[in-house]
């Protein structure tokens, strides 16, 4: 159905939805999004009787403030780069990896399992644990990938389902067989005596890898005939299909390549900073990947900065953890970014038009025409986010 | 010519004794603007008591934007709609069917996982706070009586018949009241026997003194059910005449309409050899429905072979079992010699076969994408814009520059994004893709649907140049005029068959119109 005027005619303005978003509406929506979660989390604060500005100062302070902090940040923002890269590959096709956790903590198993059991020269030996996440980590969205490809069964489901059983299955590892019993901790593996060389001071090289991923993603969608196809397919699939290109061998490829770069960063997070295998690895990376990939609307490169925002507010939250604050109000922060992100999103496809009678000879031919023939109004009109949507 | 069954004698209106309160509606010079189109050019429309009015016209003559205006789904961008004299502006459906007006969609808008008791009392006032099944099943129950309509309350609507499924849209409409019931091409889906069926109830709602607005494109149909006909043609009403003073061949005049308004292209003739040899093609619809039967078709080299008919008929079927979109379930396709009955559409692309798809913007283009993007879509994968698996943007780009050129898209530069591209501009774009890679055979679906006059004239010009160049072209729409204008020789396609193949010189524009109602030709005189 046609959006059609209906504020009675004393009243000349109104929202129109465009179709399509500017790319700096689409900024300034994300810029403002995050602005007004972290203001409307500074006043819940305020009225839970914490001292807000106070709170922020010192967490901007001890991030951004010092060389310490800031290697925290990147460290967090290593992991965030990656989760969200995992996702973001999925979102160019429209396809939703809720997975990236459990991905995450099936590579961090298999670059364990290497690092425990073989012994052999530190460059081989990096190169077969991060292989073998990827693989893991690949393996664990298969049969999502699968029954999506195929059957077009709802990926996010089966996605999320899943992080549940790696964490039971990392669990059963680190507190059973791998357990290390001659330190005596009772949740954790032996010590994986592979560490990745430090960068600067605590901040390990994991965060080169992470952007150089990240940049590697961006000519790969940007120019090969791959990244072509991944981008029609998420755009229009139909328009794939009436071309006749592999619909379903992309979706599988780009699912497990999510899949691969979640479990790399497993393996990051063993063999850089946790150094052993247990069920608390992950700071829910896999989850704010999410949120990392929806700030960078899928771009690889924005990836990075999506992620390194992240962090900052993650690396603040775990500071001030220890003033106070809980880590579950960090997460709920970062919840309220994502919300405020999605409206964003919607928001700045509309403009506040004057009403004025619209004709079809006002379109100049070749300029702009913000509408569509009668045929595709309704799909234009139902369709979340740049219109072409398949269902 | 009189309507034939028994039906027409019960609660026929004498519609000659006209009285001022008999009128239910009228709509006045309404008009009705979407971007590239005009539905509405000043309609007027008038409906009485206790008649079955027919609104007939081809698609995109009007006939359903103009019910969903009177229906509260559109609004109109001028005019005047009175009911019972009063003077309404209906924002919403909602308000339109307190007022008495409530319309049947040709697709039902029911929740199929819910009973029919429940579509029934889905978003309506007087539905009990406390529901149950039993409770919702005695109130349909009385509604069933109440307007002779049967169907099983508990029964989910998946289980249902289609014919079952409009009365259980009939009835959610009456039970709110409706005192004016539109149903929008009510047949389409219907089985012939369930026709019969919803005839009898239609008049037996026009007995009841409702008044029943019946819009079809089916020239029999409208004779049989209805009192008056109300023509509309490009968003134009042509006439109003009563139903007894009319007979088919008059009606699909009026219709079809008779000035030709473009003047008939320049033609080569050639007798090429066959491109494509379509045998016995059978296939299904989305639905899984048989929407093509049988069909043998054959296009030669410099031809354009125009396929006329009222859409859905098998036309959008027929283009993409040509294009590799759709299996076929039985029968062979033969491209120069080529069994590629089973080809994808890549192979069919390198067989020198385009398509301009009927849903140029779903299909053909990937609207916020730019019009690089969209110019390469067909030739993506090869040199000189892919090497290996590296693209070459910039080779991409200035492929899209010649494109851009040869074609006459006006764009800025190539890098904006084909939504911002007129609709002439979209369709210069994706024709002239198309085109590049149709070496053999273009399949051009409605390839002027809501264009302007010139951008009509100017794709309609590269088609039939394409066509002097010694390729072969399908031409499927249902504008007659363009048929006729463009074609070499005209199939009519009816219900997934051909039903007739006339050479363009021997065609007939009415006996056309009447085989697009329907109608088998009744001899071969016309040969």
């Amino acid at each position: 159905m046609k959006a059609e005027p209906s504020s009675p005619r004393t009243f000349p303005w109104r929202l129109q939805r465009q179709i399509g978003v500017t790319p700096w509406a689409g900024l300034l929506a994300r810029g403002v999004a995050v602005l007004l979660a972290l203001i409307i989390s500074g006043v819940v604060i305020e009225l839970g009787g914490l001292p807000a500005i106070d709170l922020a100062k010192r967490a901007i302070e001890s991030t951004l403030g010092s060389a310490y902090g800031l290697q925290q940040a990147g460290l967090l923002a290593t992991s965030l780069i990656l989760t969200g890269l995992s996702v973001a590959v999925c979102m160019r096709m429209r396809i939703w990896n809720i997975g990236a956790e459990g991905q995450l903590f099936m590579g961090a198993w298999a670059a364990t399992a290497i690092g425990i059991h073989i012994e052999g020269p530190v460059i081989p030996m990096f190169l077969a644990m991060f292989l073998a996440a990827a693989m893991a980590g690949a393996l664990w969205i298969l049969v999502p990938a699968l029954v999506r490809a195929y059957w077009n069964v709802n990926e996010i489901i089966t996605t999320l389902l899943l992080n549940f059983v790696a964490i039971l299955f990392v669990n059963h590892f680190s507190m059973g067989p791998w357990r290390d019993r001659v330190v005596g901790v009772l949740t954790a593996t032996y010590r994986i005596p592979y560490e990745l060389p430090s960068l600067v001071g605590t901040l390990h090289i994991g965060i080169l890898i992470a952007i150089l991923i990240a940049i590697g993603l961006y000519f790969v969608f940007n120019n090969t005939r791959w990244g072509y196809e991944v981008t029609t397919i998420g755009r229009n699939r139909r328009a794939a299909e009436f071309t006749g290109m592999p619909v379903t061998r992309n979706i599988l490829i780009v699912m497990l390549l999510s899949g691969a770069i979640a479990g790399l960063a497993g393996a990051i997070i063993v063999t850089g900073t946790a150094h052993r295998l247990s069920g608390f690895i992950s700071n829910e990376y896999g989850y704010s990947g999410i949120i990392v990939a929806a700030l960078a609307n899928a771009s690889p490169i924005a990836t990075i900065i999506a992620g390194f925002l992240l962090a900052v507010l993650l690396n603040a939250g775990i500071v001030l953890s220890t003033q106070g604050l809980s880590v579950n109000a960090v997460i709920a922060i970062n919840g309220l970014i994502l919300l405020f992100a999605a409206i964003g999103e919607v928001a700045a496809s509309y403009r506040l038009v004057r009403d004025v009678e619209e004709g079809p000879g006002e379109s100049p031919i070749g300029g702009p025409q913000w509408g569509t023939p009668v045929e595709s109004a309704a799909g234009a009109v139902d369709t979340g986010q740049g219109g072409e949507v398949e269902t | 010519m009189t309507p034939s069954s028994s039906l027409t004698t019960e609660g026929k209106l004498e519609v000659g004794e006209e009285t001022r309160d008999q009128i239910l509606v009228e709509m006045r010079a309404i008009w009705k603007r979407f971007p590239g189109v005009i539905a509405n050019q000043g309609v007027d429309f008038e409906l009485r008591a206790g008649e079955v009015h027919a609104l007939l016209g081809e698609n995109g003559a009007g006939k359903t934007t103009l019910m969903n205006i009177l229906c509260g789904s559109y609004r109109p961008d001028a005019g005047a709609i009175f009911i019972k004299g009063e003077s309404v502006g209906f924002k919403s459906p909602a308000q339109a069917i307190a007022a008495g007006v409530g319309i049947v969609h040709q697709h039902f808008r029911l929740v199929e996982k819910l009973s029919a008791a429940e579509n029934i009392h889905l978003g309506w006032e007087q539905t009990p706070w406390d529901i149950s099944m039993t409770k919702l099943a005695e109130r349909t129950q009385q509604i069933c009586s109440e307007y002779g309509l049967h169907v099983d309350p508990r029964a989910k609507i998946w289980q249902l018949s289609t014919g079952e499924q409009q009365r259980v849209e009939i009835m959610r409409v009456l039970a709110r009241g409706a005192r004016i019931l539109i149903m929008d091409e009510p047949t389409a889906v219907l089985a012939p026997i369930e026709t019969v069926e919803l005839f009898r109830v239609i008049r037996s709602l026009a007995a009841s003194g409702r008044a029943v607005v019946f819009i079809s494109h089916k020239l029999d149909e409208v004779l049989e059910v209805s009192d008056r006909i109300t023509v509309l043609r490009g968003g134009r009403k042509v006439a109003t005449r009563l139903t007894s003073k009319c007979d088919r061949r008059t009606l699909a005049r009026l219709m079809i309409g008779q000035e030709v308004v473009f003047h008939k292209l320049d033609k080569v003739p050639v007798d090429g050899k066959t491109i494509v040899d379509l045998q016995d093609v059978c296939a299904l619809s989305d639905r899984g429905l048989p929407a093509l039967i049988d069909v043998s078709l054959r296009v030669k080299e410099g031809e354009i072979l125009g396929v006329a008919g009222v859409a859905g008929n098998g036309q959008r079927e027929l283009a993409e079992v040509l294009t590799g979109l759709r299996p076929l379930t039985r029968g062979t396709i033969i491209i120069d010699g080529e069994d590629l009955s089973r080809a994808s559409p890549i192979r069919l692309a390198r067989a020198g076969v385009g398509h301009i798809p009927e849903d140029r913007i779903g299909m053909g283009l990937v609207r916020s994408a730019s019009v690089t993007h969209n110019a390469i879509l067909r030739e993506y994968w090869k040199p000189p814009i892919s090497v290996g698996a590296r693209m070459d943007n910039r080779e991409a780009a200035k492929f899209a520059r010649k494109l851009v050129k040869k074609a006459d898209v006006r764009v800025p530069n190539v890098r904006v994004p084909v939504r911002n591209l007129s609709g002439g501009n979209q369709q210069r774009l994706l024709a002239g893709r198309e085109m590049l890679i149709a070496s053999r055979l273009l399949v051009a679906v409605h390839p002027t649907r809501g264009l302007d006059v010139a951008a009509t004239e100017e794709v309609r010009k590269v088609i039939v140049e394409h066509r002097n160049a010694g390729s072969g072209v399908l031409l499927i729409s249902e504008d007659l005029d363009e048929i006729l204008i463009m074609a070499d020789r005209i199939a009519v396609m009816y219900e997934g068959g051909i039903i007739g193949l006339f050479e363009a010189s021997a065609a007939d524009r009415e006996e056309i119109g009447l085989m697009m109602g329907g109608a088998r030709p009744a001899s071969d005189t016309h040969r």
